[in-house]
């Protein structure tokens, strides 16, 4: 057949464009639980939380990051609801007074330096900015680690979510005419 | 479909340029660098308490006031309180891990060595004068009849009060004093730099007059002329219309000229020292210039290079030495006196030790600062204060608290305590807690004291010549010192950048090094009247045509003066 050889080619393409783009990253991710399946929406319309009421900053300035369980067993020292995931998390968690191993979508490397209170006060920025809508969200959705580098998926961002890499970071600074040197967050 | 070879490797080869456009091979580039970022033995930054600790730079004399991040205790960043930080005093909490860092030597044998020499013919050199140290050392030197070297520069200048700054060579925004007080002070001042290359301090002033390299001398006597009403420089023409007015440099003319300006006394005064205790004073052998020593004098030389002020080419010691004389040098490095010396014992480094600061180049008023350690040091440190001292039977090792009583027991002056900002009139401030702010980050400064005006040098004052030496056709140009260890950081973003010259390299005209063959980066001998070095070539057009601009390197320092005649050779 005269066009066999350019069939043949074209099939090996088609194989990794689909091998690439569908099968590689299930691949290269693997997916994990959270420890509960934490409703955001249901502290924001229920109980009116606002994100700084839980995701706190101490008395010098610090992130709290991830509450701790004291904080969380301040209200949910006995069941408040009546979902399994509440039931679960006092059960296994509050009553055993054992911490949540949370998984931190947006865990940066050791060798950055991000300041929440900069950004938040000083920068007003808005929590979404860089988290997209998982404030409103009523579960959470899978962490899917990378095999590699033990990165959260999540760090790349998707069409609904920036994206928490480097580059994210000085295209941002850039367009704020906020550059100044490495050594800013490269402590 | 028939499966043939041809067909395999036409399907990989298809399959194979499609693969690149998926995220999958770019993907894999990016996940393996970040998977490189946590190999083993990669150091991870330590989590914990995040404190703030006080303390001032032990760096250089300048002593900037120091706000340190600490995690854990360990130190992850710094920061100047009340200014800037010079770039090396920024990255400085790095210093204790540098590669290049002394952290091995024969403490007990030097210590045998010595003893067993005797004090005939004992001196010391000290690098870093008008510390506490150096008290110890001159009490010590008493005691042994030996002789203590140093090379404290007199003058101090007070930078805020003045209209007009005429600086001759000096790196005056780079290095050369304590940014907090010179930066301020430059809004204050018109700045006219004159020197050869268009320093990183000439870019900053507001007028740059360029000079002939070698010719600094020269154009001195000629602002001198001037003010003697026998020659027309209009830059002394501006010195004495928009007064008051100083003169910085180290050509012998300088202090003549600010004596005509009327800045002799004023903005340019004595160097004055924190009080002492009496007793001190009435045990110290004499500050010696090392010139003015016998040839041949010196059996045994002991050299603290800690925190060194200034780098004394090997050429002016080697002749002060016996043939079988005993060097012991007290290091930080391996690339000062050690190449040199007997015996290298190696010594804490800041942000290590627990010492005082000597006064500061812009530092008009007596001031007394105590470099308080951010992190412990090694074990197996010596220490040339507790070695010259247990020679002499001195005790070394309440002398800084010894000053702080003698300052306190004075009554004035006031002291700025860094964690809460304060000043406080000395006489408010009990022993205990002087001693205590000033441990922990603090400064005493007694601006009320009387200054005294510089002793002038009664030598006569002969005419500059640059001379020619056909055979080594350019002239140096020096490089501002810089500390014995920068940190590693720094060499990356500062040097090999070309931001600073690197201390191993010396920068040349194109012109000069197509002439020579050499192209950027290549290896170099620099040849001067003194010897010869292997250097690295960096091409840079700045550099006047004629000259070459040699780093600090003390390699580089041993065989070259500034205006020194040079020539460059491919290695």
């Amino acid at each position: 057949m005269k066009f066999r050889g350019i069939i043949v080619f074209v099939a090996g393409v088609l194989v990794a464009l689909g091998a690439g783009w569908a099968g590689f990253p299930r691949v290269i991710h693997q997916t994990r639980r959270q420890p509960v399946d934490f409703s955001h929406q249901i502290h924001a319309d229920k109980a009116g939380s606002k994100c700084d009421d839980c995701h706190t900053f101490d008395a010098v300035g610090r992130f709290s990051g991830v509450p701790e369980l004291e904080k969380c067993s301040g209200c949910h020292a006995a069941l408040m609801g009546s979902t399994a995931e509440e039931k679960k998390f006092v059960d296994q968690y509050v009553t055993p007074n054992r911490e949540p191993e949370w998984l931190v979508y947006a865990r940066q490397p050791e060798n950055v330096y991000f300041s929440h209170i900069t950004h938040v006060k000083r920068g007003n920025l808005k929590c979404e900015k860089c988290h997209g809508d998982h404030g409103t969200s009523n579960h959470l959705r899978p962490y899917q680690e990378d095999r590699i580098s033990g990165y959260s998926r999540d760090i790349w961002g998707t069409a609904t979510r920036p994206a928490m890499t480097m580059d994210a970071c000085v295209d941002c600074h850039r367009q704020s005419h906020l550059e100044h040197s490495c050594l800013d967050c490269h402590k | 479909m028939k499966q043939s070879r041809r067909n395999i490797f036409k399907f990989a080869g298809g399959a194979v340029a499609g693969a690149f456009f998926t995220p999958a091979p770019w993907r894999l580039i990016t996940d393996t660098a970040l998977w490189s970022e946590s190999w083993p033995g990669i150091p991870r930054p330590v989590r914990g308490d995040v404190t703030a600790k006080f303390t001032n730079c032990g760096l250089c004399s300048a002593g900037c006031a120091i706000r340190a991040r600490c995690v854990n205790g360990q130190p992850v960043s710094l920061a100047g309180l009340g200014g800037g930080l010079c770039p090396f005093g920024l990255t400085a909490h790095h210093l204790p891990f540098h590669p290049a860092r002394l952290t091995q030597g024969p403490v007990e044998e030097a210590t045998a060595a010595v003893k067993a020499r005797g004090t005939a013919g004992l001196a010391i050199l000290d690098l870093n004068p008008g510390r506490t140290a150096s008290w110890t050392y001159r009490r010590a030197m008493a005691s042994l009849k030996g002789s203590y070297l140093a090379t404290a520069d007199p003058v101090a200048y007070d930078l805020s009060s003045v209209r007009t700054v005429l600086s001759i060579g000096t790196p005056l925004l780079d290095g050369w004093g304590t940014p907090s007080k010179v930066f301020p002070a430059r809004r204050n001042f018109r700045l006219i730099q004159a020197e050869a290359l268009e320093s990183r301090t000439a870019v900053m002033a507001d007028q740059w007059i360029p000079l002939a390299p070698g010719t600094e001398r020269i154009y001195a006597q000629q602002v001198l002329a001037t003010l003697r009403g026998r020659d027309t420089s209009p830059v002394a023409a501006q010195l004495k219309a928009n007064g008051p007015s100083v003169v910085i440099g180290d050509a012998p003319e300088v202090a003549e000229i600010n004596r005509l300006l009327g800045a002799w006394g004023k903005s340019v005064v004595a160097r004055a020292e924190a009080p002492a205790p009496d007793s001190w004073r009435k045990e110290a052998a004499p500050v010696t210039a090392l010139d003015t020593l016998p040839e041949g004098s010196v059996r045994t030389l002991l050299i603290d290079e800690s925190a060194a002020a200034s780098y004394i080419p090997w050429d002016r010691i080697a002749p002060k030495l016996t043939a079988d004389a005993l060097v012991v040098t007290f290091a930080a490095t391996k690339g000062g006196y050690v190449r040199h010396a007997t015996y290298a014992l190696p010594i804490a480094i800041y942000p290590e030790f627990m010492d005082d600061l000597g006064p500061a180049a812009d530092s008009a008023d007596p001031a007394w600062r105590i470099s308080a350690p951010l992190v412990p040091p090694p074990a197996a440190v010596a220490n040339l204060a507790e070695f010259a001292g247990a020679l002499a039977g001195i005790s070394a090792s309440n002398t800084l608290r010894e000053r702080a009583g003698a300052i306190h027991k004075a009554g004035l002056g006031t002291l700025t305590n860094y964690a809460t900002g304060n000043e406080t009139a000395l006489k408010e401030v009990a022993a205990e807690d002087f001693w205590k702010v000033l441990s922990e980050g603090g400064a005493w400064q007694n601006v009320a004291a009387k200054r005294n005006p510089p002793e002038i040098s009664t030598a006569p004052l002969v005419p500059a010549v640059v001379g020619a030496a056909p055979d080594l056709p350019l002239l140096a140009i020096r490089e501002p010192a810089q500390p014995a260890l920068v940190s590693p950081l720094m060499t990356k973003l500062y040097q090999e950048s070309n931001l600073r010259l690197a201390p191993n390299r010396v920068a040349l005209h194109p012109d000069e090094a197509r002439a020579a063959n050499l192209r950027d980066g290549a290896r170099a001998i620099l040849y001067t009247h003194a010897g010869r070095c292997a250097v690295q070539v960096t091409v840079d057009s700045a550099v006047p045509p004629g000259s070459v601009y040699v780093g600090s390197s003390p390699g580089i320092q041993d065989i070259c003066s500034p205006a020194a005649h040079a020539k460059v050779v491919p290695a």
